[in-house]
C-alpha cells in the first residue's frame, strides 16, 4: 500500500514549474513565432490572421472501495493539444458557419495527444504538424465558406467571425494536490461496506476522484497564460431494482478544491447511509402518474433547473446561429422572467455558501479575462454569455469561452447563481405551496428536492422543450397527511411557460456543482440558487428499465 | 546500461490468489438455483476469470503520452440455458445481449465482494441467456436441417496452480523502453514515431458447473514502433518493427530492439527518397516476416472449422452456417504440408498448456499434400468434426471459437534462399521485367488503416495488408527500396500459385485475432499469441498498385537537431 502511495503522489507531483521560465510555455511560444514565420513565408493571399497553442495536461485518480473491499487505484495522464487557427479576416474567416452543410462533408477538428514529460523538441514538432494540418484544413474551408456565402441569402446577423481582445498575461501554476492514497483507500473500503447492510442494494461504491488540470495558452496576440484547476470529488452511489423493473439510481457527492476541504470519514459514511436509505425508500416509493401542478424546487434542483432551461439558451452563439430556437434572441431589454429574479454568471467566484464553486476559473479557454455577467436584473434580459465570436449588439467577449480538450470553444456557462429579492423563509415558501394546491383544488403538489441532471433542445427542427431528471420527488398534501416519497417522473416542459410560472423564492441559495457537456464538450460548471416555488409544472413518466431484480439474494446475506 | 540492469530483473510473476477460487466455486453453488417461471434452469455456467497485472506505456518521439499500470482482474460468467445439443449459446441478434456477463473485479482478496460481483453478473447472464435461447429456437423454424450440437461434453479438468515461471517487465521497463523506441524511430527526416509497449501476466482460471476447476499461467509481452516519413510530394511512408513474446526473457534485449528499430528509421527515409513507384504485375518473393504475415492472413481462416453464429432472419449481418474452411479444399500445391501443434515446448508464444476452454492441444494434420484434411477446432461442435482439437480460444470475452496456435507450413522440398532468388529473376524476365519484386514484410492487421482488406474474395479489394518494405531487385543481386504499393484482388487462391520455397527465417510470434473484420479492430497491442513457421516462397503472378498520394505539408516540421 506504501508502495502506491509513493508512486501516485510522484504521478501528481508534476505541476508545471511556479518560476517564470516555464518550459511548456517557452515551448510554445518558441514554436508559434516559427509557425508564424513559416507561414508568412507562404505569402498566401489569405493570412491566418489568428493562431493560438492551447495544452491542458489531465491528471486524474480514482480510489474506489466497493462491497467492503479494496476495488482498486486508477490513475489517468493525457496531455492535450489544440491548435485554433483562422485564415481570412476578423469579419470572414476559415471559422465562419457553412449554412446547410452536409454532415458527412464537414471535416471533423482533429486532436492531438502529446508526451507529458521529456525534452520541448518533441512538442516542437507536434505543433508545427497540428498548425499545418489545421492550415490546410482552413486555407480548404475558407474556400467552401465564401462560396455559400455568395450562393445563400443574407445572414440575420452580419456581425464579424471574431473580435479583438486584450493581450492576458498570467503565469498561476496551480499548487499541487498531495493525496493520501493509502488512507483513502482505507477509507473508501471501510465505508463501501455500509451498503452490506442493505440488501436490497445490488450495486454500489465509493470514491475519491482528484483531478490536476495544468493549461497553457499562447497566442499571436501577445496572450500568455499557465494556470491549473483542482477538483476533489468524494461521491458514493448506490442501485437497486424496483419490482416494476425500474432501476434506481442514488448519488451523492461533496465537491471541493483543495485536500484541507475534504470530508472526514464521519462525514462520508454519514453520506453513504444518507444515500443507502434514500435508495430503499425509493425502491418502496408508489410511482405518480403524469400531472401537472404547483411545485417547489428545492435550491440544488432549482440550479440545474435555470442551468437547462435558461442558461444554454443565453449562449452567445445561439443567438446567431440561425438553426438554434433563438429564444431570447430579440428579447434584450425585455422581462423575461418576474421581477423579483436576476441571473447572473460570475466565473471570478470561488466559492458560495460555504461551497467550492465548479466553475470558477480567472482566464476562459480564448485567454481572455473571465467577467461577472449580469445576465437578467430584476427580469429583464441584458447580456448573454460571450466568447470572442461577436452577436448583434455583443460585439466583444466575457470571458465565457470554453472548452474540452479537442473542440471547438463557444461561449459556456461558469457559475450560474439565481438571485432574488423579497425572499422568504423555507417554511413560509412551504406554507405558500400548500396554499396554491388549496388554491388550484389540487389534491396535492410536489417538491424537487434534488435534480441529477436533464437535457434540453434549443435548435428549430425540435420542439424547444426540456426535461430534467429529479432524484427525490415529494408529494405533499395540503390536509396535513406527512409528505410521501414518490418516484419514476420527469420534470418536462418549454422555457417561456415555466419562467412566466415562477410565483416566489425562498429558504437558502445551494449549490450545484457538475460538468455540463454540449458542442464544445464537457466543462465543469456550477448552478445555485434558493429554492422557487412554481404555479405549475408537468411531470411525465420516466423511461424505466423492465429487468427483474436478483433472482437470489446477495451473498452473504441472511435470509 | 541502468535498463540491462533492470531487464535482468523482470518481475516474476505473483503466485494465484487463494481466494479466487473458493469465491467463484460459493456463487457457483447458489447459481445452480437460478430460476425463472416457466424458463429453463441453466445447465452449464462458467466462470472465467482473469487476474494479474498490465503495464502499458505509449511513447511518441521519446516521450511518454500513455501509461497504464496496475492490477487487473475480471470475471467472464457464461450462462448456458438448454442442453448441450441446443441451448443458449452460439446465437447472435443483432444488439441483443446473450448469455456472457463481464465484470470486473476488485483487487483485494475480499472473498464477499468478490462473490458479490461475480453473483451480478451470473444473475445478468441467465436472463439473457434465457431470452437468447427463445430468440434462437424461433430463428431456427426456418431451418431445413438442425444445426450441430451446440456443445462439446468433455470430462472435468483440474488444475491446480503451480509456479507461474513467466517473468514480467515492470512499469519503469515498459515506460522506458517505450521512451528509447520512439526516440530511436525518430532520426531527422521523420514526421513522427511512437512505441508502445505491453505487458500483461497473470493467471486464467476457468470454474465451471460441470467440475472443471483449472488454473492456467498466462501473459505476453507486445512491443511495436512505427515511423512515418511524408515525402514533399505529401505521400506517408510508413514502416514498424514489432516483437512478440510470452514474456520479457523470450524478446531481444533492449539494446537490439533499439539498433533495430534506428536501421528500421535510416531504411525508411532511403525508400522514401525513392521515386514513385510503378504498378506492378508479375512474379513476388515473400521473404522472412512476410511470408508469415502472407500464411497468417490468407491461410488461418481456412484452417478453423468452428461454425458461424446463428442470428435471426432480420438481422442484417446474417452469415452462413457453414464455417469457411473446407475439408477437401486445395489451399497449397501439390506435397505441401500445414499442421498445427501449440503442445510443443520451444518457448514459442503460441504455444500452451490448455486452452481457454481447458482442453488440451493436440497437433492436427490440416493440410496434406497441399488440401485440407482437417480443421482446427473448439468445443462447439461443427457437421463434421464434433471434437476440441484444443485451440479454443478467443479476444477478450468473445464467443470461444478456435484459433490457430503454433502453425507450421512445409513445402513439398525447399531450394536455398539463393536459388529462390535467381528463379524469381527468371520468371520475372519471363514476363518482361528486369527485376523482380520482393518483400520482407507485411503490415501486421493490428495497424491496418485500409478497411478493404477485410472483406475476403477477388475483385477490387486489397485482400492482403500493405508491405511495410519492399524492394526491386536486379540479377547483380542489388535490391532497390520501392514504396506505398498495395495489393489488389488478392485472395487465398493466390497460395495456390507459389512455384518454389525456401528455408524461412524461423518461427514469427504476433498477436492475431479471430478469422474476419474483428481481426482487423483487434488494436495495436491487443490479440492472442500465434505463432507461424513458414518458408520464404515465389509467388507467379500478383498485382499491386500505387497507393493514394497525400498532400504536401506547407509548414517544415523537421526535428530540431539529430
Amino acid at each position: 500500500m506504501m508502495r502506491r502511495a509513493l508512486f501516485v503522489a510522484g504521478l501528481l507531483g508534476a505541476a508545471p514549474a511556479a518560476a517564470a521560465t516555464d518550459p511548456t510555455l517557452a515551448t510554445l511560444q518558441a514554436t508559434l513565432k516559427e509557425a508564424q514565420a513559416q507561414l508568412a513565408g507562404l505569402r498566401e493571399p489569405d493570412p491566418a490572421y489568428f493562431v493560438a497553442y492551447s495544452v491542458v495536461e489531465h491528471r486524474a485518480l480514482n480510489i474506489q472501495g466497493s462491497h467492503g473491499a479494496h476495488a482498486g487505484v486508477v490513475p489517468e495522464r493525457v496531455r492535450s493539444v489544440d491548435v485554433d487557427l483562422r485564415l481570412g479576416s476578423m469579419q470572414l474567416d476559415s471559422t465562419h458557419k457553412i449554412r446547410d452543410e452536409s454532415f458527412f462533408t464537414a471535416a471533423g477538428r482533429p486532436h492531438w495527444i502529446t508526451g507529458f514529460e521529456g525534452a520541448s523538441d518533441p512538442l516542437r514538432r507536434l505543433l508545427l504538424r497540428a498548425t499545418d494540418d489545421a492550415y490546410r484544413a482552413a486555407r480548404a474551408r475558407l474556400l467552401k465558406v465564401r462560396s455559400n456565402e455568395a450562393v445563400k441569402v443574407a445572414r440575420e446577423d452580419d456581425s464579424d467571425d471574431y473580435s479583438p481582445a486584450p493581450a492576458v498575461q498570467r503565469e498561476a501554476p496551480a499548487p499541487t494536490l498531495t493525496v493520501d492514497v493509502a488512507a483513502w483507500s482505507a477509507l473508501t473500503k471501510a465505508v463501501s461496506a455500509v451498503y452490506l447492510e442493505y440488501p436490497e442494494i445490488y450495486d454500489s461504491a465509493v470514491q475519491l476522484v482528484v483531478t490536476e488540470d495544468d493549461r497553457w495558452i499562447v497566442n499571436n496576440e501577445g496572450t500568455a497564460v499557465v494556470d491549473g484547476f483542482r477538483h476533489l470529488r468524494v461521491a458514493t452511489w448506490a442501485e437497486t431494482v424496483a419490482d416494476d423493473g425500474m432501476g434506481l439510481s442514488v448519488y451523492d457527492y461533496v465537491d471541493v478544491g483543495s485536500t484541507a476541504r475534504l470530508p472526514d470519514q464521519a462525514r462520508v459514511e454519514a453520506m453513504a447511509r444518507a444515500v443507502a436509505e434514500r435508495t430503499v425508500a425509493l425502491r418502496h416509493a408508489p410511482v405518480i402518474e403524469p400531472w401537472t401542478g404547483p411545485a417547489i424546487l428545492r435550491g440544488r434542483a432549482a440550479g440545474v433547473f435555470f442551468h437547462e432551461i435558461f442558461g444554454h439558451r443565453i449562449e452567445g452563439h445561439r443567438q446567431k446561429d440561425e438553426d438554434e430556437g433563438q429564444t431570447f434572441t430579440r428579447r434584450v431589454g425585455q422581462p423575461i422572467l418576474p421581477p423579483f429574479l436576476s441571473v447572473l454568471d460570475d466565473p471570478t467566484q470561488a466559492q458560495l455558501a460555504g461551497e467550492d464553486l465548479n466553475g470558477h476559473y480567472a482566464v476562459d479557454d480564448e485567454g481572455v479575462a473571465a467577467e461577472r455577467v449580469t445576465l437578467v436584473d430584476k427580469g429583464v434580459l441584458e447580456s448573454f454569455l460571450m466568447s470572442r465570436a461577436p452577436v448583434a449588439g455583443f460585439p466583444r467577449s466575457n470571458g465565457h469561452g470554453r472548452r474540452q480538450p479537442g473542440n471547438d470553444i463557444v461561449p459556456r456557462q461558469g457559475n450560474l447563481m439565481v438571485q432574488a429579492e423579497g425572499t422568504v423563509p423555507y417554511a413560509e415558501l412551504r406554507k405558500r405551496l400548500l396554499a396554491e394546491i388549496v388554491r388550484q383544488k389540487k389534491p396535492w403538489g410536489l417538491v424537487f428536492d434534488d435534480i441529477s441532471g436533464g437535457f434540453t433542445f434549443t435548435g428549430r427542427s425540435t420542439p424547444n422543450s426540456f426535461a430534467v431528471q429529479p432524484v427525490t420527488v415529494w408529494r405533499v398534501y395540503a390536509d396535513g397527511r406527512p409528505d410521501e416519497l414518490v418516484r419514476g417522473v420527469d420534470l418536462i416542459g418549454t422555457p417561456l411557460t415555466t419562467f412566466a410560472r415562477i410565483l416566489a423564492a425562498g429558504g437558502e441559495v445551494e449549490v450545484f456543482n457538475g460538468t455540463c457537456g454540449a458542442e464544445s464538450g464537457w466543462v465543469p460548471v456550477s448552478a445555485s440558487s434558493p429554492s422557487l416555488l412554481v404555479q405549475e409544472v408537468e411531470v411525465q413518466r420516466r423511461e424505466k428499465g423492465n429487468d427483474r431484480p436478483p433472482l437470489t439474494p446477495p451473498p452473504g446475506a441472511h435470509p | 546500461m541502468i535498463l540491462c540492469i533492470a531487464m535482468a530483473l523482470a518481475a516474476p510473476v505473483a503466485p494465484a490468489s487463494a481466494t479466487l477460487q473458493p469465491a467463484l466455486e460459493a456463487e457457483l453453488v447458489r447459481a445452480s438455483a437460478l430460476r425463472l417461471p416457466d424458463a429453463p434452469p441453466p445447465w452449464l455456467v462458467i466462470y472465467d476469470a482473469l487476474d494479474g497485472t498490465v503495464h502499458e506505456s505509449a511513447a511518441e518521439d521519446g516521450a511518454l503520452y500513455r501509461t497504464q499500470h496496475g492490477p487487473f482482474r475480471l470475471v467472464r460468467a457464461e450462462v448456458r440455458v438448454g442442453d448441450a445439443t441446443v441451448d443458449s449459446s452460439n446465437y447472435s441478434g443483432f444488439g441483443e445481449p446473450d448469455g456472457v456477463t463481464t465484470r470486473r473485479l476488485p483487487v483485494e482478496d475480499d472473498a464477499l465482494a468478490l462473490r458479490r460481483e461475480v453473483w451480478l453478473a451470473t444473475d445478468v447472464a441467465y436472463k439473457n441467456a434465457v431470452e437468447t435461447l427463445s430468440r434462437k429456437l424461433a430463428a431456427r423454424k426456418s431451418l431445413q436441417e438442425p444445426p450441430p450440437p451446440d456443445y462439446q461434453v468433455v470430462p472435468p479438468v483440474v488444475r491446480p496452480a503451480g509456479p507461474h515461471g513467466g517473468d514480467g517487465y515492470t512499469a519503469e521497463q515498459t515506460d522506458d523502453l517505450a521512451r528509447r523506441l520512439s526516440d530511436a524511430a525518430s532520426p531527422v527526416g521523420v514526421e513522427s514515431a511512437a512505441a508502445e509497449v505491453r505487458d500483461w501476466h497473470g493467471w486464467r482460471l476457468r470454474v465451471d458447473s460441470a467440475g472443471t476447476r483449472a488454473w492456467m499461467a498466462t501473459g505476453n509481452v507486445v512491443v511495436r514502433v512505427e515511423a512515418v516519413v511524408r515525402r514533399p510530394d505529401g505521400a506517408e511512408v510508413r514502416d514498424a518493427r514489432w516483437w512478440v513474446g510470452r514474456d520479457a526473457t523470450s524478446l531481444p534485449d533492449a539494446d537490439t530492439m533499439v539498433a533495430e528499430t534506428r536501421n528500421m528509421a535510416q531504411a525508411l527515409l532511403a525508400a522514401a527518397a525513392t521515386p514513385s513507384p510503378e504498378p506492378w504485375l508479375g512474379p513476388v518473393l515473400f521473404e522472412g516476416a512476410a511470408a508469415a504475415e502472407l500464411f497468417s492472413q490468407l491461410l488461418a481462416p481456412e484452417l478453423v472449422g468452428t461454425r458461424p453464429e446463428e442470428s435471426s432472419e432480420s438481422s442484417l449481418f446474417k452469415s452462413g452456417s457453414a464455417p469457411l474452411a473446407r475439408v477437401g479444399r486445395r489451399l497449397l500445391p501439390e506435397g505441401w504440408r500445414v499442421w498445427d501443434d501449440p503442445s510443443t515446448r520451444t518457448g514459442a508464444a503460441g504455444e500452451y498448456e490448455v486452452d481457454h476452454e481447458a482442453v488440451t492441444p493436440r497437433r492436427v494434420d490440416l493440410v496434406v499434400d497441399g488440401v485440407v484434411r482437417d480443421v482446427l477446432m473448439s468445443r462447439i461442435p461443427g457437421k463434421e468434426r464434433t471434437a476440441s482439437t484444443g485451440h479454443g480460444r478467443a479476444l477478450g470475452s468473445d464467443r470461444r471459437g478456435a484459433l490457430p496456435g503454433y502453425v507450421r507450413v512445409a513445402p513439398k522440398q525447399v531450394i536455398s534462399a539463393k536459388a529462390l532468388r535467381t528463379r524469381a529473376l527468371g520468371l520475372a524476365r519471363s514476363v518482361g521485367h528486369d527485376r523482380v519484386l520482393v518483400i520482407r514484410r507485411l503490415m501486421p492487421p493490428a495497424l491496418q488503416q485500409q478497411l478493404e482488406v477485410a472483406v475476403q474474395g477477388e475483385g477490387p479489394m486489397a485482400g492482403l495488408t500493405m508491405p511495410y518494405e519492399a524492394c526491386l531487385l536486379a540479377a547483380n543481386g542489388e535490391c532497390t527500396p520501392t514504396r506505398n504499393l498495395r495489393f489488389v484482388g488478392v485472395d487465398r487462391r493466390l497460395l495456390r500459385d507459389i512455384v518454389a520455397a525456401a528455408p524461412g527465417e524461423g518461427p514469427v510470434d504476433m498477436l492475431d485475432g479471430p478469422p474476419g473484420p474483428a481481426r482487423y479492430t483487434i488494436g495495436t497491442t491487443g490479440g492472442v499469441p500465434t505463432t507461424w513457421d513458414v518458408p520464404s516462397v515465389l509467388v507467379s503472378e500478383v498485382e499491386l498498385d500505387p497507393a493514394d498520394a497525400g498532400e504536401p505539408r506547407a509548414l517544415d516540421i523537421r526535428r530540431a537537431s539529430p
